[in-house]
């Protein structure tokens, strides 16, 4: 390819190729026959003669520029000089001379040579756009078409030389490119970046290369060639982003395949295209912007160039959570990967930077964020739906904690992880819906935590409640008070310690909620002991056992009868109750014990030495207080106890 | 508006379709009373038959020198907006029918239509991206030669033809390639021979770059076929059974309504944008009764005939203005190929109209190549939004 590349020129012209291929041709003999390098020659040759001529003769060229520039009227075709003539071959001649070189390898042998070259391009484009101004007659006319023609020339070369360079990533990372036939998965390129053979970062140009470029890129625009540089560069430029892209394993999905897969491939594909987002962000596009800005000296073609690529990239990328919004379910376990890459495209668009050129881009990926925020939306709602519709009529067994408290707090656990992007999801869901949710009615009495009156905290608390509700409702399906009790303090005790047990969510419900938590606790300990407790303890009572003033020995017995029967089916009943909090299960150890170790002790030791000792005694009397210590303790441990006769739970299974 | 032209030709065609509406009407409404159905459903289902149809009718009054222009196509997917947003309304206006079985399957048919029409955007707007390259091609033809406001001063030089001439041949190999790749390689040296007498140009590398450039700026999978996607979304497209349109309560009608409009927008931008490998071979077998169903088959028909014209065969695209870019540039580079230096007087005159011919289609181009792409873009995202309705509602 680098062989045809001199005969490229004449060929695409025909008629005017072949009149001037002629003219090159002689002026490249010309240069032979001088010397024999005729790349060293023109510069450093023999003598400092051939210097002086040169210098003399640019002077002289600035001078005719000048003049032509400060003419007054411009209707009159100014005479052409002797010096540019010479002007003019010394260019073309440099130009041949360039043109030998292999493409990409053209400037850089010699700086002094190359300067001088990019100075005289600069001078002859000038001509050109001085003698445009002028009417022209024969002679100006035919200078300047010339000088056009060899203008052209050289901009073709520095067109080519551009491409070369810019091409050149694709030597380097060739071989990496061939040798995976099928694209890499994330994983694997990440690997393989290790290695020392694919070591080259993107985008692969070594500093003398984006000098050249840079250099390449001034003259072009210099000379109003701005268009086919930054075609040149786009064009060559997308190219090596959709093999990078390539490189790091990721490939167009039809938004229509995608919606066939199943949600563990979409998961997949889902990590995938977070990582090349990702690496956009990260790499890419800052190294792109870069390089656009090392070439570019204009901030406003920099800017432009970066904005047009970026644009074609993330277009493409955009389609991606596009399909995703077309899946079939929005489950609620699907959340996650919303808000990654929800999160994912907040990243994106500060990494593409507001500007004039992408704010296109950057409000086309809004708005496919917005749409992603939307679905996390109505997913959240999913949770809300499926905690309203989850009435099933059979009570969890022992009172344990429901499986629907420990799905939705473990669920609302790792939402807060996101609670951040979780807030701004819907708060720009409750502005486009107009808000017609109300505040949380406690946020100002919630020690001005500025977190209360957020959007999320309010679709939280809501949340809970509904959740508060439903374990309300179903604490009703247990025929055993005491039961009811037991099973809404385990829920609650879980509730109050997922809270509790992670910032993130603690942040969010506030401490209101849970000081509200707390004293409904509280509350439920209360009731049970008064459930379960107040009739055994009302065995216990001194009151009532006198009959004229002596204390009956039937009513005695009778107490201590049904204390014991209480006793014993309380024992036998909630030693198979389930408290799987510890804390929780000695904290009613501990106040049951409290309330019913004193009584019964007093009671013992008021009222056993009415009855008659030994036989009596050990029939009425079956526990000594220690005893009931050591049989409190086994409650609540989810087991049948050997006390218990029969295996039958008290459960209820009716209405 | 065009649109008064054609009415002649349009009212009857409408009133055919009336005349059959009241019947099907009768018929619905004999067996939907019982179960509830109200009559401003039927005047809705009715109204919005006619709208299609007013919508199409217009559309097919346009003379045959604007059909597949830049204007004509953005007012197609303007049509196609609109007929969507109403079909939505009509869906939200009887959300109750739509979780009913045969309507939940008839409109996951529909959203099935749909998706695989969101690939059909997204390749078009690769390929309006493509036409974008071209008219920077074209940019630089024109600021060569004079064409653009900024240098309408310049001297018509070597140096400027050379430049024109350069950007002349990018343009006509860019434009090659984007012609189906296994026509292109043999295409493109026998046209490169008819424009000049150097082959040498397809292998410089500038212009392979060029040419793959193409292959990896799609964003679609490669094996991707805008071919066999217009077939999938035509696939099992039939007009509702009697007794569907009266388990629907007549909504079927709207639903098989959309399909085709679907099916034929789909169809009418691969017909005039270049894209992953095009294809126009869909049938149409819409019913001659329903109202809108004249205009689309007409203009099916017009621009079928368009596909099949001599010059137009080879062609990455019907649309009208890439036809004329291809025209203009061609000519102008014959032209280009024949001046010699100093330029007559003579020649002179014929390239500034030649370069004002190729300004005209660029600027044509520049006005209308943007919104097309929002508008795509606006169908996309009206699809995918519909799309997420349909599911927050189910």
């Amino acid at each position: 390819m680098e062989e045809s590349f001199n005969t490229e020129k004449s060929g695409s012209f025909p008629r005017l190729g072949r009149r001037r291929s002629k003219l090159e041709t002689s002026s490249f003999k010309l240069e032979h026959v001088k010397t024999k390098e005729p790349d060293d020659k023109q510069i450093t040759g023999p003598g400092l003669d051939c210097g002086l001529k040169r210098d003399h003769m640019l002077e002289q060229v600035d001078e005719f520029i000048g003049n032509l520039a400060s003419a007054q009227d411009k209707s009159i075709s100014p005479e052409i000089p002797d010096f540019v003539e010479p002007f003019l071959k010394m260019v073309d001649s440099r130009i041949l001379t360039y043109e030998m070189r292999e493409a990409s390898a053209m400037f850089g042998q010699n700086q002094e040579e190359d300067s001088l070259f990019f100075e005289a391009v600069i001078r002859l484009s000038k001509v050109v756009d001085s003698l445009d101004e002028f009417a022209h007659d024969s002679e100006t006319t035919g200078c300047f078409n010339r000088a056009g023609s060899i203008l052209h020339h050289a901009m073709s070369l520095l067109e080519n030389e551009f491409l070369a360079l810019l091409d050149i990533w694709k030597r380097s990372c060739n071989m990496s490119i061939l040798d995976s036939k099928t694209p890499k998965t994330p994983k694997e390129s990440v690997f393989n970046s290790n290695q020392p053979e694919t070591e080259i970062e993107f985008p692969y140009f070594p500093p003398e290369s984006i000098s050249v470029m840079n250099r390449v890129a001034t003259a072009m625009i210099f000379a109003g060639y701005e268009a086919e540089c930054c075609v040149a560069y786009t064009s060559l430029r997308l190219k090596a982003l959709n093999a990078e892209f390539y490189n790091q394993g990721y490939e167009n999905i039809n938004m229509e395949d995608f919606q066939r897969m199943e949600w563990a491939s979409q998961e997949r594909e889902i990590e995938n295209w977070i990582h090349i987002v990702t690496y956009c962000t990260v790499n890419l596009f800052p190294v792109e912007r870069n390089l656009c800005n090392s070439i570019f000296e204009h901030d406003s073609t920099a800017r432009r160039l970066f904005g047009d690529l970026a644009t074609s990239m993330t277009v493409k990328l955009l389609n991606f959570p596009n399909a995703l919004l077309l899946i079939k379910q929005y489950s609620t376990e699907k959340l996650f990967k919303f808000l990654d890459i929800h999160e994912t495209l907040s990243d994106l668009i500060s990494g593409i930077g507001n500007d004039l050129s992408t704010k296109d881009l950057i409000s086309e990926t809004s708005l496919t964020q917005h749409r992603i925020g939307e679905a996390a939306v109505s997913i959240f709602c999913e949770l809300e739906d499926s905690i309203k519709s989850d009435n099933g009529r059979i009570p969890v067994a022992n009172g344990a904690v429901h499986p629907l408290t420990r799905y939705t707090m473990n669920y609302l656990k790792y939402a807060c992880e996101y609670k951040d992007t979780l807030e701004q999801v819907f708060r720009e869901h409750n502005e486009t819906e107009g808000s017609t949710e109300q505040e949380p009615k406690n946020a100002t009495e919630d020690d001005g935590e500025s977190t209360s009156t957020s959007h999320f905290a309010t679709q939280l608390r809501l949340v809970m409640d509904l959740l508060d509700a439903n374990i309300d409702m179903k604490s009703n399906l247990y025929k055993d008070p005491s039961l009811s009790y037991i099973f809404l303090m385990n829920n609650g005790r879980y509730m109050l310690q997922k809270v509790k047990s992670s910032t993130d969510i603690h942040e969010v419900t506030g401490n209101d909620w849970l000081r509200k938590r707390s004293s409904d606790l509280r509350q439920y300990h209360k009731n049970y002991q008064r459930e379960t407790w107040s009739k055994v303890l009302q065995c216990m009572s001194h009151e009532g056992l006198q009959v004229h003033g002596r204390v009956s020995k039937s009513i005695l017995k009778e107490r201590f009868k049904s204390f014991n029967a209480m006793f014993e089916e309380i024992h036998k009943t909630q030693c198979s109750w389930m408290v799987s909090d510890e804390q929780l299960k000695s904290e009613l150890k501990i106040s049951i014990s409290a309330v019913v170790i004193p009584a019964y002790r007093s009671f013992l030791g008021r009222f056993s030495s009415h009855l008659d000792t030994g036989k009596q005694q050990q029939k009425y009397i079956k526990y000594q207080p220690e005893e009931i210590e050591g049989l409190i303790d086994e409650l609540f441990e989810g087991t049948v106890t050997s006390l218990g006769r029969r295996r039958h739970i008290h459960l209820s299974h009716g209405r | 508006m065009p649109s008064t032209e054609y009415q002649g030709i349009s009212a009857p065609l409408t009133n055919l379709g009336r005349s059959l509406l009241p019947l099907r009407r009768d018929q619905v409404h004999s067996m939907e009373s019982p179960i509830g159905g109200s009559p401003s459903n039927e005047v809705e289902l009715e109204s919005f038959q006619r709208q299609v149809a007013d919508r199409f009718h217009d559309l097919a009054s346009v003379p045959s020198d604007e059909l597949l222009s830049l204007p004509w196509v953005r007012k197609l997917l303007d049509v196609f907006l609109c007929c969507q947003e109403e079909f939505r309304v009509i869906l939200f206006n009887n959300k109750s029918q739509v979780k009913k079985p045969p309507m939940d399957r008839l409109i996951a048919d529909y959203n099935e239509r749909t998706v695989k029409a969101l690939d059909v955007c997204n390749a078009i707007r690769d390929g309006i991206e493509q036409i974008r390259q071209w008219q920077k091609l074209i940019e630089i033809v024109l600021c060569a030669l004079g064409g653009d406001s900024n240098s309408s001063q310049r001297s018509l030089g070597e140096g400027q033809f050379r430049r024109a001439r350069k950007a002349l041949i990018d343009l006509a190999i860019a434009m090659l390639d984007e012609k189906d790749s296994g026509q292109a390689v043999a295409h493109r040296n026998r046209s490169f021979g008819r424009h000049n007498n150097s082959s040498s140009h397809s292998r410089d590398p500038h212009h392979r770059s060029l040419g793959h450039f193409r292959s990896l700026s799609w964003s679609v999978s490669r094996t991707w076929s805008a071919a066999r996607q217009l077939q999938a979304i035509g696939n099992n497209l039939a007009v509702p059974r009697g007794n569907e349109v009266l388990a629907t309560n007549g909504l079927a009608m709207p639903i098989y309504t959309m399909g085709s409009v679907l099916l034929f927008v789909m169809w009418a931008l691969v017909a005039a944008i270049p894209c992953q490998d095009r294809g126009l071979q869909v049938h149409f077998n819409v019913p001659r009764q329903f109202p809108w169903a004249a205009p689309i088959l007409s203009l099916h028909e017009r621009i079928l005939e368009e596909s099949k014209k001599r010059d137009r065969k080879n062609a990455c695209g019907l649309l009208r203005e890439i036809y004329q870019m291809e025209k203009c540039s061609r000519l102008l580079g014959e032209l280009a190929d024949s001046v010699q230096f100093p330029l007559s007087e003579e020649k002179e005159k014929e390239v500034i109209q030649r370069v004002k011919e190729l300004k005209l289609v660029s600027d044509a181009m520049k006005e209308d190549l943007e919104p097309l792409e929002k508008q795509v873009r606006e169908v996309f995202h009206r699809i995918v939004r519909s799309r997420t309705e349909g599911l927050d509602s189910l």
